[in-house]
């Protein structure tokens, strides 16, 4: 955010910007735009995207534009409770905000518009599913003319779902490194030879990359002359774009954790004692919003979310994040949001001036914090200082909810069996002390037919 | 009339376009155009004969497949 509330993600498009005023958020609409606006409201096109729950809904307001020279209107979008990005996403979620962005370009072309962006980053997940929140992202449709954001497309979805489909779940992670999305002759180099024996992969990766290739930096005016692409030919790259997508496919592997639902390290009495303390430690704090951090497949997020709390469940296995997007699709849940994040190495700050992308503790902080069979994993699978783990818990919440597991616990054993125990400190008055310089304890109780406790902390 | 005034408002309202197409994912469309267009005609007919053989069922799912569900 700027100082003058302007948005640091908000600077390509002249159409209007985003903008926050007294803790709102606003988006000018500038006079350029003004047009193609009122088109996308004539046109019933808006009416039904918003009532099909694809775009986000906006109110016009009657308040002083962010800047008065190139403004037309001021509209109040309805707030998205967290933004992702597309390297938090699982494969099933990011093929969803494809499928989301080509069923409102086919919308858009029934009704004279066209989608003249197609960015990832303009997808969210809002009471889980993807909706587009950009307003300003429709143009005249023009007969004659191709599709402005095709590249972009298939850089920010098609690439990365390939890669991840195609070759390697992590590469996903190009997202973070790419801020316009995968390029497609690292796309191209990177998939398996036989990718090429899928046409719409050959078509729309390999014989595009071939093309920008050939074609980079050359005058094509002279190409140009003469040809178009008649509408029935842009509703057919649509249709066979969105064929691509819906055949690609992955499946979470049965990796240790996303079996955890079925194989976890408690007896079946300890487990609903697990459960039930964490439900009476919520009903007590009363959190208006939850980040459970290694949430697995959201077993324990969902005590929070069929509570009425907006959750984040962040884990960072994408086979425990698809597995937990699918189930949240499967349901319909409207407050569980399923985030893949290292928290060895969370989100940064990146893009223009570190302003596009927001890091993750920025995007807080969240009304309470769960950390559940987690800090094992950073404090000795990390080597992460016990004092330091506590004051990244004070920089995310209010509350937290956090579960020590002892080093006579089966699973701190198997972690320590193939290295030296440089961990002194890491017993439950360590971890006590430490969080005590930042909390206050609330109330602790030991797991029956565990080794382990948990803890409800208030930040002083 | 309605088509006239979509057209009218399609010249007059276009919007900066902010957005790079690139020159070669811009021509490559072109290149492709007429087989995009020839695939979705001939998928939409054969759509049309496959409904005829199938009056009262359900139409081609054309929702993104469901792998575990």
């Amino acid at each position: 955010m700027t100082s003058s509330g302007r948005s640091g993600a908000s600077f390509r498009d002249p159409s209007g910007f985003l903008f926050v005023r007294d803790g709102t958020l606003y988006r000018q609409i500038n006079q350029s735009y003004r047009p193609a606006y009122d088109q996308l409201i004539e046109s019933g096109l808006f009416t039904e995207l918003v009532q099909g729950g694809w775009l986000i809904p906006h109110e016009p307001m009657g308040i002083p534009p962010a800047e008065p020279a190139i403004a037309s209107l001021i509209i109040r979008p309805e707030p998205v409770s967290f933004i992702s990005y597309p390297y938090e996403w699982s494969y099933s979620q990011l093929q969803d905000a494809a499928l989301a962005t080509l069923e409102i370009q086919q919308r858009a072309l029934k009704r004279g518009l066209s989608l003249k962006d197609a960015s990832a980053y303009n997808i969210q997940f809002h009471r889980g599913r993807p909706v587009l929140i950009d307003t300003l992202s429709f143009e005249p449709y023009r007969e004659g003319e191709p599709w402005v954001a095709y590249r972009q497309f298939c850089q920010h979805f098609l690439a990365p779902l390939a890669l991840m489909s195609r070759r390697d779940i992590r590469l996903g992670q190009l997202l973070r490194l790419h801020i316009d999305g995968v390029p497609l002759d690292l796309a191209a180099r990177l998939l398996p030879w036989r990718a090429r024996l899928n046409p719409g992969l050959l078509t729309h990766i390999y014989l595009h990359a071939a093309s920008q290739h050939r074609y980079a930096g050359a005058d094509i005016r002279s190409e140009r002359r003469g040809r178009g692409m008649s509408k029935n030919a842009f509703l057919g790259l649509i249709d066979n774009l969105r064929r691509t997508v819906s055949r690609l496919t992955w499946s979470p592997g049965r990796t240790d954790w996303a079996e955890y639902g079925q194989m976890h390290n408690y007896t079946p009495f300890a487990y609903e004692a697990k459960h039930r303390i964490v439900g009476d430690f919520l009903d007590r704090s009363r959190p208006r919003s939850v980040w459970d951090l290694g949430a697995n497949v959201g077993e324990f997020s969902r005590i929070a979310s069929d509570r009425g709390v907006p959750t984040i469940a962040f884990d960072i296995d994408p086979s425990a994040v698809e597995v937990n997007y699918r189930q949240v699709r499967r349901a319909g849940e409207t407050n569980l949001l399923p985030l893949l994040m290292d928290l060895t190495n969370p989100s940064p700050a990146q893009g223009w001036q570190h302003a596009e992308r927001e890091a993750m503790v920025s995007r807080g902080p969240t009304d309470l914090v769960m950390a559940l069979a987690l800090i094992h994993h950073l404090a000795i699978g990390n080597n992460v200082p016990l004092p330091q783990l506590a004051s990244f818990f004070a920089d995310l919440g209010q509350w937290l909810i956090l579960e020590f597991v002892p080093k006579s616990d089966s699973q701190v054993k198997i972690m320590l069996a193939s290295r030296e125990d440089i961990f002194s400190d890491y017993h439950q008055q360590g971890l006590e002390r430490a969080l005590a310089a930042f909390f206050d304890l609330r109330e602790a109780h030991k797991i029956q037919d565990s080794e382990r406790t948990l803890y409800l902390w208030e930040k002083r | 009339m309605a088509a006239w005034v979509v057209f009218l408002l399609g010249r007059a309202a276009a919007p900066p376009a902010y957005l790079d197409p690139g020159s070669g994912s811009y021509l490559i469309q072109l290149v492709l155009a007429g087989a995009l267009g020839a695939l979705l005609a001939i998928r939409m007919s054969w759509g049309r004969i496959k409904g005829m053989f199938r009056r009262g069922e359900p139409a081609e799912d054309e929702q993104p497949e469901k792998h575990d569900e």
